[in-house]
């Protein structure tokens, strides 16, 4: 960061937008940092044993919250060599993971020997949720030979601590320095085209949370989905809506900074939703279909939107973000 | 579903209001008209060369016919945001379709105003906003999705027993959003834009790791040829379509992803390998990933490629797909042919053709689409 910090001020420069900076340094690269540095204790922890139960669970609940609190972030290194989805391949409305997994240890693949070469196998198999399947899923507690599995999952956490640790790579050395600098050769030119991707950032990242991570299991009334919650199996449905909030609140915050008044909305509208989500005692939305819990998870999703709402109405058009009829919400 | 609550709620009298603002203006554009039509025919509803929906600014949207002078002929009350219309080739229908994941479409006289007859989507389906008619106006086409399954369907209609379903058929996959017919046969085109969604989650994307847009022609009933762009596009989402009198087929993309300065328009010709138009990265850039509506001129030289995110309109020679001009308008998106080579519209309700001559209706802020009657 420091480094940065240096080469910035080394440079004849135009205005830079205080905000960018702020964000890129206080909630984008320590975010990357924690990202890293989590998911190589998670890999150093499963080499040194991948029985189920802690300390690997420690370690994996460790990492996924740090995944989870940048992974609103969905441009540049994230995106580079899908990498994001190699991380967390969900929604998978096809069950596409445990049959990859399933295919795998059927053949005990070689495939799984080393994280380089498991960088080729499908997306569906690698990243968080395959990991939950073989953590936790009571499918695959005994499935094929316990020596693959037990690859599997070592190979799995260092395929998920080389991505992490290629974001942060790029984060910090090339990616900062661009978005922080609006160039020619940046895929920023203007200090205006960086703000319009952090608030892109969070309108998607509110979007996924309302509309996947409580949308997905909600499904309608006569219909709900709880099989469909993120994280299930391991109990963290509720806890990536929690997380992925307190993060996009941080966001929000930083870009309304010179507008006290839209600030302290989204400042009420975040805490709101974060008290609601307190309230919901159903850490995998288990309990969807029973009215007292379903009318909770829905009060949770109404917060969310309200946040939307007011980040769509209030935010976009402070921050000049383009509000055309058409281009706002094309199809 | 949001369309079906407000359509149950409508009340009578503004569907008298309807008609009344209907025949008044097909009283203005009579004047114009010829007098001897037969009856429910286009000219009856005022001659429009082109059909639109609209938002109105103080909320509330609309269907809109619009003559070949750029005038607003008919204006008819929709319950909720439309998206794209399929006009009947003879008869003055207009199917309206709810905007994705709507599960109604309407048949609309558009002399009257009058609802005729209502699409409901199937259990378990949705509209994705886009039909087609049979040359001969007894058949609607309509993209939809199975999104349980996953599949892209294309719902076939009976007009001639009051838009009755009679069938559906696969459209070739996920996704499928844009339908054209190749003129002079029954051939359709369908952009599968190959993207997953689910009503439960919204317009969220739920598959774009996999995701595998095509276009997929179809003759009675059968896939006849299929076209996927190299995997390395596969996240290039082909969604609208535009066929030339002489069936070259161009698609309009939209990227699905970080990637910048990915071409955003391809020309198809059946039997041959599809051609991706050609134009500088910064001219790709300035797009922002997001073609919204394709058209050919009328003299079939040019493609023009609009995209509202950037605020822009390209112009493509057909003959070799290359960027020729670039023209700067806020919001753009609807382009359909015209005398005048092409008429483009924007959400700030503007109508401007490529001559230079321009409307501007303050209270209409024009939709997706400009559909040539």
């Amino acid at each position: 960061m420091r480094l940065i910090l240096a080469l910035v001020a080394l440079l004849p420069l135009p205005a830079l937008a205080d905000s960018t900076r702020s964000i890129v340094d206080e909630h984008i690269l320590p975010g990357f940092a924690a990202l890293a540095e989590t998911t190589q204790t998670l890999q150093n922890t499963a080499a040194e044993t991948c029985t189920r139960g802690d300390p690997l669970n420690t370690a994996y609940n460790a990492a996924f919250d740090a995944w989870i609190t940048v992974s609103h972030l969905r441009f540049g290194p994230t995106e580079q060599e899908d990498r994001a989805f190699a991380l967390a391949f969900w929604p998978d409305s096809r069950g596409a993971t445990p049959k990859a997994l399933s295919r795998l240890i059927a053949n005990a693949d070689p495939v799984a020997e080393t994280a380089d070469t498991y960088a080729e196998v499908s997306i569906a198999a690698r990243g968080f949720f395959a990991l939950e399947f073989l953590l936790y899923d009571a499918a695959f507690a005994d499935q094929g030979d316990a020596d693959y599995r037990c690859q599997l999952i070592q190979t799995i956490t260092a395929d998920i601590a080389a991505v992490s640790d290629a974001m942060q790579q790029d984060w910090q050395n090339d990616y900062a320095a661009k978005l922080i600098e609006p160039s020619a050769d940046s895929p920023y030119r203007t200090p205006a085209e960086a703000t319009q991707e952090l608030f892109k950032a969070l309108n998607t990242g509110l979007q996924f949370t309302s509309e996947n991570r409580l949308g997905r299991p909600l499904g309608t009334f006569d219909k709900p989905r709880p099989n469909r919650a993120e994280a299930r199996r391991s109990a963290r449905s509720l806890r990536h809506v929690e997380l992925s909030l307190t993060s996009l609140k941080s966001l929000a915050l930083a870009l309304a900074a010179d507008a006290p008044d839209i600030q302290e909305k989204l400042d009420q509208r975040f805490t709101k939703a974060i008290d609601v989500a307190a309230r919901v005692d159903d850490p995998s939305f288990a309990g969807v279909a029973d009215p007292g819990t379903r009318i909770k998870v829905e009060a949770l999703q109404s917060a969310v939107e309200s946040i939307r709402q007011a980040v769509a109405l209030d935010l976009g058009p402070h921050l000049g973000v383009s509000v055309g009829f058409n281009a706002l919400d094309g199809d | 579903m949001i369309w079906g609550r407000i359509w149950a709620s409508r009340s009578a009298s503004t569907h008298l209001t309807a008609i009344d603002m209907a025949t008044r203006r097909q009283l203005l554009a009579g004047l114009l008209a010829t007098s001897l039509v037969p009856r429910h025919s286009w000219a009856d509803a005022g001659n429009p060369a082109f059909l639109s929906a609209a938002g109105l600014p103080g909320g509330g949207y609309a269907l809109c016919g619009i003559s070949d002078a750029l005038d607003v002929v008919f204006r008819i009350p929709l319950p909720a945001r439309g998206h794209a219309a399929a006009a009947h080739p003879a008869r003055a229908e207009a199917v309206a379709f709810a905007r994705r994941p709507g599960t109604f479409a309407l048949v609309i006289d558009c002399r009257s105003g009058k609802v005729l007859a209502k699409l409901q989507a199937p259990a378990d389906r949705h509209f994705y906003g886009h039909g087609a008619f049979s040359a001969d106006g007894t058949r609607l086409y309509t993209t939809e999705n199975d999104y349980e399954a996953a599949e892209g369907r294309i719902g076939i209609w009976d007009v001639n027993a009051g838009y009755r379903r009679v069938g559906d058929i696969s459209s070739g996959g996920i996704g499928p959003h844009d339908i054209k017919r190749l003129p002079g046969t029954e051939t359709l085109v369908i952009a599968n834009g190959g993207i997953e969604t689910h009503p439960d989650s919204g317009r969220s994307k739920l598959n774009l790791p996999t995701m595998r847009p095509n276009l997929s022609y179809i003759e009675d009933r059968q896939i006849t040829e299929q076209i996927e762009l190299d995997t390395k596009l596969h996240r290039n989402s082909i969604r609208h379509l535009a066929v030339s009198k002489t069936s070259s087929v161009a698609f309009a993309m939209q990227w699905q992803g970080d990637k910048i300065d990915a071409p955003l328009l391809g020309v198809h010709k059946r039997g041959q390998a599809p051609r991706l138009a050609t134009a500088p990265a910064d001219d790709w850039r300035a797009m922002q990933g997001y073609a919204g509506s394709v058209a050919f001129s009328a003299d079939g030289e040019q493609i023009a490629l609009t995209s509202p995110r950037g605020g822009i309109v390209q112009f493509y020679d057909q003959r070799d797909a290359t960027l020729q001009q670039t023209l700067q308008m806020a919001d753009a998106c609807g382009v359909a042919p015209t005398q005048d080579k092409l008429v483009i519209t924007s959400g700030t309700g503007t109508i401007q053709t490529l001559s230079g001559q321009t409307v501007q209706n303050d209270d209409l802020l024009w939709d997706n689409h400009l559909i040539p009657v």
